[in-house]
């Protein structure tokens, strides 16, 4: 994809080894539902191998969280500020000025009449 | 009728074709892996860490397109909404009387807590229980508690999306009825903010409104209008009516479902030929 065609988003940068087993706290994932954004989410680190371990609780299978559908992220970062263990960080977009590109050729205006009065005649 | 039902309709919507519930299909090699996907332990890497990896790659959303031929071709798993009546006669469709009732892997994923709406069918049961052991809150159910159910999701207003497990060129067998809402869902969520459509596609039907029994109805408080979770309904404050946006609309029905005067019926989707690519 062209760098060129690029929506800017908030991105949310997680510390995995410092955020541990993430079922165990979801305060991130909690304050974005409150906040009314939800876009932190929670999954399993890896899908759980049941010839190794029988996991009988939701708690005894790792997780790590997630920012997901970023595109509705206002970059409030509640998320950042509840986390007790500091695993949290947004790396805020820059949104690029001017911020609408428009796609056209500059319009050409064409006047027949110059200040001073000639008039321009268009040969073919 | 979307390509799902010119494959797999056999002449009728693909959900209700019951060579698509043929018990010998769940159990063949195309749509086994959905089983496990779903169903198994990978539900959760799929279901959600999939959609992670949606959100890292996909730098630009106007471009969607590629990601809707991934859904369509890769994910084995894509739905549709169905209105209340389909979703009954779905649930008569299926093979077995036993259906299981699982948590809704989006909204407990996301922070909702654990809500029992995904009613999945018979052949899921026992991989369920089997290979998904810390799940100790899911409720196997007879074929009446799930007509029941349906019911009941439909008073809550919560919109029915039947599921297949895999796409191949023997079947589209359907696995599970969810209840959806815009705010959790995930295949929902990428319809509405990234475009991709071939994660949930609109339903069969689009609602439609009768002014002279609309006029009679609510009048200055719609109660149509927050029952639908897509934003199709509209109201004009000067005749104090409401109408259906045909191009916003799912075919959820859920808004006929309130309407004191029976103002809103379900028209066949292709009775507006302006929505013949609006799935």
């Amino acid at each position: 994809m062209s760098p060129d065609h690029y929506t800017p988003r908030h991105r949310l940068i997680v510390d995995e080894e410092a955020c541990g087993n993430a079922v165990e706290c979801l305060k991130c994932v909690h304050v974005c539902r409150d906040h009314g954004q939800n876009v932190i989410g929670f999954v399993n680190k890896e899908t759980p191998d049941l010839e190794e371990f029988v996991p009988r609780k939701l708690e005894e299978i790792d997780h790590r969280v997630m920012g997901c559908f970023m595109i509705n992220c206002d970059g409030c970062a509640k998320c950042v500020d509840v986390c007790p263990k500091g695993a949290l960080s947004l790396e805020r977009a820059e949104v690029p000025v001017p911020r609408a590109v428009i796609n056209k050729e500059p319009a050409i205006i064409m006047c027949s009449v110059l200040k001073d009065g000639t008039r321009i005649v268009l040969e073919d | 009728m979307c390509r799902y039902c010119v494959e797999y309709g056999n002449g009728a919507k693909w959900y209700l074709n019951p060579a698509n519930y043929n018990p010998d299909l769940y159990r063949k090699d195309g749509h086994s892996t959905a089983f496990t996907m779903l169903s198994g332990p990978d539900k959760n890497s799929f279901e959600v860490g999939g959609m992670a990896t949606v959100e890292e790659s996909l730098s630009d959303f106007n471009f969607a397109g590629g990601f809707n031929v991934i859904m369509s071709t890769m994910s084995q798993h894509q739905g549709q909404v169905v209105p209340l009546e389909d979703a009954l006669k779905i649930i008569e469709l299926v093979p077995g009387d036993r259906f299981i009732l699982e948590h809704c892997a989006c909204r407990r994923f996301f922070g909702h807590n654990d809500v029992y709406t995904c009613l999945f069918f018979d052949p899921v049961v026992d991989i369920t229980l089997k290979t998904r052991p810390w799940e100790t809150d899911s409720r196997v159910i007879s074929k009446k508690e799930a007509l029941e159910f349906e019911k009941e999701m439909d008073r809550k207003g919560l919109v029915h999306s039947v599921w297949d497990s895999g796409l191949d060129s023997d079947g589209k067998p359907p696995i599970v009825i969810c209840h959806c809402l815009q705010t959790d869902c995930m295949p929902t969520r990428m319809r509405l903010y990234y475009g991709i459509t071939d994660g949930q596609r609109k339903g069969e039907y689009v609602a439609k409104v009768d002014p002279e029994l609309c006029a009679q109805g609510c009048k200055q408080f719609p109660i149509c209008m927050p029952r639908c979770p897509f934003g199709a309904m509209r109201r004009s404050p000067l005749d104090n009516l409401t109408s259906v946006m045909i191009t916003e609309c799912y075919g959820c029905g859920l808004c006929r479902a309130v309407c004191p005067t029976g103002a809103i019926r379900l028209m066949d989707r292709t009775a507006y030929p302006a929505l013949v690519d609006v799935w």
